[in-house]
């Protein structure tokens, strides 16, 4: 294991030598500096896991220290050492990136303390920070980890299944067409699995504003009703629409609102119990079109609102009722704000809930 | 049946290949096959195609795009049907910051996403094989 190592930076030696002797038996590499200048100098090649300052010292002050250490990397964690542990000292160290304070004099215990403490916060930031290089990493290459890795090998057995079905079309039972069509339709799902992961993850939805065309809402929703049908006939839900006559023309990418419209009603199908209605409203606005989904379903917890529109959400029925993967709405949303609109949800638990899609109009 | 129509498929992956050639060939088309950009190129130069099949993404980078935009650069092939296969839809927006979904390489093209049902892949192949006869004919 790497060892860790102390960076004391003070004038006076008996403090510095008096640090080595409790933490150099404790096992920490230490180096100590006699003043601000010898010690920042010493920063990039000793590259300290934790460093002690003290305030107050001949040359540059503690403060400018600990400004230029932060200066350096912000993620260095520094305690500072002072003889005037008055409050508002403390406070303004901690203000200049300081992580706590060590009041002189010290016991060895208290010093073995804070050490501990702030080899603690080291720890934790360097973790934080590898997490966050992490995600950026997997955030750039997971279009291309997904789309080469993943979706190239599914697809070609997608595409071997079509090619079989075609070829066997005559040759099979209607039994083992029923097999190959399950086959196909587990790996349609999963396959639109990972397209929503990419596109959640790895696509700029913002993209879309490029290619904005005025779009005619009626022909938005009718296609989305289009895709939902079949859900909705499987288990017996009416789907009603009321759209509103002459509605302005929307500024926007057909594709992703006719995925937003068809989202909100493959939700409201998924959550509502056989034999009930979806209701569709589409109507002009002053400033636009205001689009409502209304179900008599399941409805959402108080509680669970503000996280729905957020990735992974899953309404608690999801699981008995329909499967998903609980990115449908914070898709939708994207796609929406991507618009300059807004989405929002009304909903009593045991009722049903309201969504609502706010889009501006054209100008 | 009127004279066999001969397409060529670039596209690096053979499993893939197989499955839309199989697709292909029962609708009596001639299929001909290059794992590679240069072979394809090479295929091209050698024979005349009513229409080319092109993966847009082939190894580490997009150089089914190059192919893309050398044909549409050049005279011979301009007129030459695409029909770009693509994985991700998107893909295009990456690969053309700003850029069209559907760039429109040459004359006449389409764009379809991998897996492609056999229904959809027939109707873009024949659409687009008589979308550039009728172009011709002008």
């Amino acid at each position: 294991m790497q060892e860790t190592k102390i960076l004391i930076i003070d004038d006076e030696e008996v403090v510095l030598d008096s640090c080595k002797l409790v933490l150099e038996p404790a096992g920490f590499k230490i180096a100590t500096a006699g003043n601000g200048t010898v010690g920042l100098g010493m920063v990039r090649e000793f590259d300290p896991d934790l460093i002690f300052v003290d305030l107050k010292m001949p040359g540059i002050s503690g403060f400018d220290v600990l400004e230029r250490l932060r200066a350096m990397d912000p993620n260095r964690v520094a305690i500072v050492i002072t003889g005037y542990a008055t409050v508002s000292s403390a406070v303004d160290a901690m203000k200049r990136g300081a992580y706590d304070f060590l009041p002189k004099p010290f016991t060895p215990d208290e010093l073995r303390l804070i050490t501990n403490r702030g080899l603690e916060k080291h720890r934790l930031v360097q973790e934080a920070v590898a997490l966050r290089r992490e995600k950026e990493m997997l955030r750039e290459n997971f279009a291309a980890i997904v789309s080469h890795e993943l979706k190239s090998p599914l697809s070609a057995l997608q595409q071997f299944l079509f090619a079989l079905a075609a070829d066997l079309d005559e040759k099979m039972s209607e039994e083992q067409k029923a097999r190959l069509e399950r086959m196909k339709g587990r790996l349609d799902d999963l396959l639109k699995l990972i397209h929503t992961w990419l596109r959640v993850f790895s696509v700029d939805v913002n993209k879309i504003k490029e290619q904005f065309q005025p779009v005619v809402i009626s022909t938005i929703i009718a296609r989305a009703i289009e895709n939902v049908l079949p859900h909705a006939t499987r288990k017996n839900i009416e789907l009603s629409s009321t759209v509103g006559e002459s509605l302005p023309i929307v500024s926007g990418d057909a594709v992703s609102l006719i995925e937003v419209v068809g989202n909100i009603l493959n939700n409201a199908v998924k959550y509502s119990q056989p034999e009930t209605t979806v209701r569709l409203t589409a109507e002009a606005a002053s400033d636009g079109v205001v689009i409502s989904v209304v179900d008599a379903g399941v409805g959402i917890a108080k509680e669970d609102l503000p996280f729905i529109f957020g990735d992974f959400y899953r309404g608690k029925g999801a699981a008995q009722m329909e499967s998903g993967c609980g990115l449908g709405l914070a898709i939708s949303r994207r796609i929406v704000e991507a618009h300059g609109g807004s989405v929002s949800v009304e909903s009593e638990p045991g009722k049903g809930s309201k969504f609502t899609i706010r889009l501006p109009a054209k100008t | 049946m009127s004279e066999q129509k001969q397409l060529l498929i670039i596209d690096d992956d053979p499993d893939f290949v197989e499955g839309i050639k199989s697709i292909l060939v029962k609708a009596s088309y001639k299929v001909d096959v290059a794992y590679n950009p240069k072979d394809g190129w090479a295929a091209l130069e050698g024979k005349k195609y009513d229409l080319l099949l092109l993966d847009v993404m082939m190894g580490r980078g997009a150089e089914g795009i190059m192919i893309a935009r050398k044909l549409g650069k050049d005279a011979k092939f301009r007129e030459l049907p695409v029909l770009i296969i693509t994985s991700i839809r998107e893909q295009m927006a990456f690969l053309f910051p700003g850029g069209a979904v559907h760039p429109n390489f040459v004359n006449v093209d389409e764009l379809v996403e991998k897996p492609v049902e056999p229904k959809l892949l027939l109707d873009k192949v024949s659409t687009l094989i008589k979308t550039a006869e009728a172009k011709k004919k002008k």
